[in-house]
């Protein structure tokens, strides 16, 4: 089928106070260092418990700096097939697994001109782009680089292949910005869904722990903590597009209050940052008509980062005071995620909300952060599943 | 001629780092003289390349332009963002840390981001070893640094977010801001696209065949490819209602835009895909085809390119289809930028009342078909619609259209 032929006509969008509306997660694809999926990130224990082929790819060989390095523990060829895997850059393979899972549990519902894919990325495959440059330098003459490595040196790379494997039309984007690069998809993907931009997009973000990679990022570490790898994915629905309706929809797995993202230049003041990230959680707990008291959970997403831990500390401290929620720190299980940190952070609250079941004693609403070397800071507000189903939303009546 | 809900946008202030020239007004100057920004290549050694010239920006001089950030703390990409953005706020009159920039958003579009230090450290990398990649260098390699420099510059509070959607980023990064300000979501943003002259952005299309032996010749029927540049260009776009309530200038309104992805191909451009790519921007906007007066071209200069992106319009259009020229006649292929240094002369067609050419086309290719018309000279024209397009490798299309404003 041409699938330019049958584009559903576009739809007038919500703007304004409407704009606000929550968006639900209906599905998720994790690839991490613990193994596939949601159910891995809920257990205990770290990689060395869950990991299977943990020392895939040459970690923890004399290739790597010498500091943790928890690659993700999966089998690309398991979930992409075989055909045409050496073509795929590293991090190609991290994002097109967590877009092929999270497609698979989401049902293809949605028309495929509607649905759409928001990936967030640093430096896209570091590997990719520096083994092309390394060739510009040492083949006889510079250009003669291999062409079919030329598209992977690009950070649209996963999202387009992505999209030509699933045969996805509607809006593709990818965005970067370090820590902040999968707050940065989550939030330009419910932007987009909310102006009706799309119906349903595949959000979220990938990070590659190649030896390239690993010698570029193992700087920003601090004492002890490790690098990890891997990728987590979101299928977001629009409020109300027809497939939601007609779907009977299942229940999701959480819901995406809000997401607020902010920057504060840190040579005025190392202080800056804190107090931004600290207005951007005020922020998002206000249009969400909660306060810090209702946050039972918070994933912290520097706490593997020598620079950025303080920061984030400083203004968790600001907002709930002595009376910290319960933390779940991703990075120390999964390794220090750059790009993909927020995404897996995210993944492992779905994680466990899903394990745990619908419990509303123990608090509904989980805040996931995250600080950036450059001054960028934001946070994501997300409540978990009501007992009977997603339900009318209260929170809106203080928009 | 407007459906969409939300507030009306403005675009009230431009910026522009090019090898053309400084500022919005010397770029536009420029376009209407059809100026070349084409030279030999410095800013890499281009020993070993068939084809060294490239479209870049000799005389920036970073210090001039940047007052808040040092500029050796950033990279080339976020140094050109960092300028433009402060060139567009001061276009817009205002200061950096006005009260109305205070929360604004910055949002910038690149292909491949800070490509200078990823190229420095694969050299580093050579004589080092991958240890070498360690350097301090390293943590300033993001691509987001490139919207950060910005925000650093202009005291900004609001999000700094950059696209990697390759050669359409620059629409991307309007597209955003254009989102954001529209549903009150930000009430001021500064968006465009930045990019610095590379080896490996330049040793990749030289790979693909697809550099250009001298100049590129968009549209014309010997053209044999781009030429390669770099540059900054950038948008302050704020509710309509805010400029004119504060006697700002318009320049023009951001009507709305479209996007699709190929998912057909990762380089070759598709027809279907980017003819939808400009309905989606006509319905968006509330715009009929008959209402554009002038279409900002892709136009890299490519033969499949120019030939694709003219059958898309054809296929829209008709038989008569808008003037369509390209500036990369004379700027060349600025990647992540093209747009929204598209942008900018998309608003000054409307608000200086010109269409800018494609000025390096000779013999229009008569594969075009009939009434193609790609501006060989600048010339007077009242567009009151202007359709800006930007697509990219990854089968990433965005296209934004502008409005005149009449007071």
């Amino acid at each position: 089928m041409n699938p330019t032929a049958s584009r559903s006509p576009v739809r007038a969008p919500e703007a304004g106070q409407a704009a606000r509306r929550p968006v639900d997660i209906v599905a998720c694809g994790a690839v991490s260092p613990v193994g596939l999926g949601l159910a891995p990130l809920a257990a205990p224990g770290g990689p060395g418990f869950a990991v299977g082929n943990g020392a895939a790819e040459g970690a923890g060989t004399a290739e790597y700096p010498p500091v943790r390095v928890h690659p993700a523990a999966y089998d690309p060829a398991g979930i992409l097939g075989r055909k045409g895997l050496g073509k795929l850059t590293r991090t190609d393979r991290l994002a097109m697994s967590a877009c092929a899972l999270a497609l698979e549990d989401a049902g293809r519902t949605a028309p495929a001109d509607r649905t759409g894919i928001v990936l967030g990325a640093s430096v896209g495959s570091a590997e990719t782009v520096l083994g092309f440059l390394h060739d510009t330098f040492t083949q006889e003459r510079p250009y003669l680089v291999s062409p079919s490595d030329f598209p992977g040196t690009l950070m649209n790379s996963a999202a387009g292949r992505a999209a030509i494997r699933n045969r996805l039309t509607g809006l593709n984007a990818t965005v970067s910005g370090g820590p902040l690069a999968a707050l940065h998809a989550l939030r330009y993907a419910r932007t987009a869904l909310l102006n009706g931009r799309a119906d349903r997009l595949l959000a979220g973000a990938a990070e590659e722990l190649s030896p390239q990679a690993a010698w570029m990022r193992h700087g920003e570490l601090a004492p002890g903590a490790a690098l990890g790898e891997g990728a987590a994915v979101f299928a977001l629905d629009a409020p109300g597009a027809p497939h939601t309706e007609a779907e009977g929809a299942g229940e999701p797995l959480g819901r995406i209050l809000a997401c607020s993202i902010g920057f504060a230049d840190p040579a005025q003041g190392s202080d800056a940052p804190a107090r931004r990230l600290a207005a951007c959680v005020g922020n998002a707990l206000a249009r969400a008509g909660a306060e810090p008291g209702d946050v039972a959970l918070v994933a912290p997403g520097g706490t593997a980062r020598a620079a950025q831990a303080p920061v984030e500390r400083k203004a968790l401290h600001a907002v709930f005071g002595g009376r910290l929620p319960q933390e779940l720190d991703a990075a120390e299980r999964l390794g220090d995620t750059n790009a993909a940190g927020a995404a897996l952070a995210l993944a492992a609250v779905l994680a466990r909300w899903r394990e745990e079941g619908p419990d509303p004693a123990s608090g509904r609403l989980a805040l996931i952060t995250a600080v950036g070397p450059d001054g960028s800071v934001g946070c994501l507000l997300a409540r978990r599943p009501l007992p009977d189903g997603p339900g009318p939303d209260t929170s809106r009546a203080r928009d | 001629m407007r459906e969409r809900g939300g507030r009306r946008v403005a675009v009230t202030g431009m910026g522009a780092v090019s090898s053309l020239g400084m500022g919005a007004r010397a770029f536009t100057a420029a376009l209407r003289e059809g100026r070349s920004g084409i030279g030999p290549i410095r800013q890499f050694d281009p020993e070993g390349f068939e084809r060294t010239l490239a479209g870049e920006v000799a005389d920036f001089r970073p210090h001039e332009h940047l007052k808040r950030i040092t500029p050796e703390e950033w990279g080339r990409s976020g140094r050109f963002a960092a300028a433009a953005a402060a060139m567009a706020a001061a276009d817009a009159g205002l200061a950096p840390e006005a009260p109305a920039l205070r929360d604004a958003a910055s949002c910038f579009g690149t292909t491949n981001g800070e490509s200078q230090i990823m190229e420095d450290l694969a050299a580093r990398a050579l004589e080092g070893g991958a240890p070498a990649l360690g350097s301090g260098h390293a943590a300033r390699a993001d691509a987001g640094g490139i919207a950060a420099a910005a925000s650093a510059e202009l005291g900004l509070g609001g999000e700094a977010v950059v696209f990697g959607t390759a050669c359409a980023a620059g629409n991307y990064a309007i597209a955003h801001g254009y989102d954001l300000v529209r549903s009150g979501e930000a009430d001021a943003a500064v968006c465009g696209g930045a990019d610095a002259s590379n080896r490996a952005t330049h040793a990749g299309f030289h790979r693909l065949g697809a550099l250009a032996e001298d100049v590129p010749r968009p549209f014309d029927a010997r053209r044999d490819g781009i030429v390669t540049a770099e540059g900054g260009a950038a948008l302050l776009l704020e509710p309509l209602e805010d400029a004119l309530a504060r006697g700002a200038r318009v320049y023009a309104e951001v009507l709305g835009y479209g996007m699709t992805c190929d998912a057909v191909h990762m380089t070759n451009p598709d027809a279907d895909s980017i003819a939808e790519c400009v309905r989606l921007a006509h319905a968006d906007a509330g715009v009929r085809p008959g209402d554009v007066g002038y279409i900002c071209a892709h136009g890299t200069g490519t033969r499949a390119n120019d030939s694709t992106e003219t059958a898309a319009v054809r296929a829209v259009f008709g038989d008569r289809p808008p003037p369509m020229s390209s500036i990369k006649s004379m700027l060349g292929h600025t990647m992540g930028a093209a747009a929204a240094f598209g942008a900018v002369a998309s608003c000054a067609a409307l608000h200086e009342g010109f269409l800018p050419p494609t000025a390096t086309v000779r013999d229009v290719d008569p594969e075009l078909g009939p009434g193609a018309d790609p501006v060989p000279q600048a010339r007077p024209g009242r567009p009151r619609v202007v359709e800006n397009h930007g697509f990219a490798f990854g089968g990433n299309n965005a296209i934004t259209l502008f409005g005149e404003v009449r007071p």
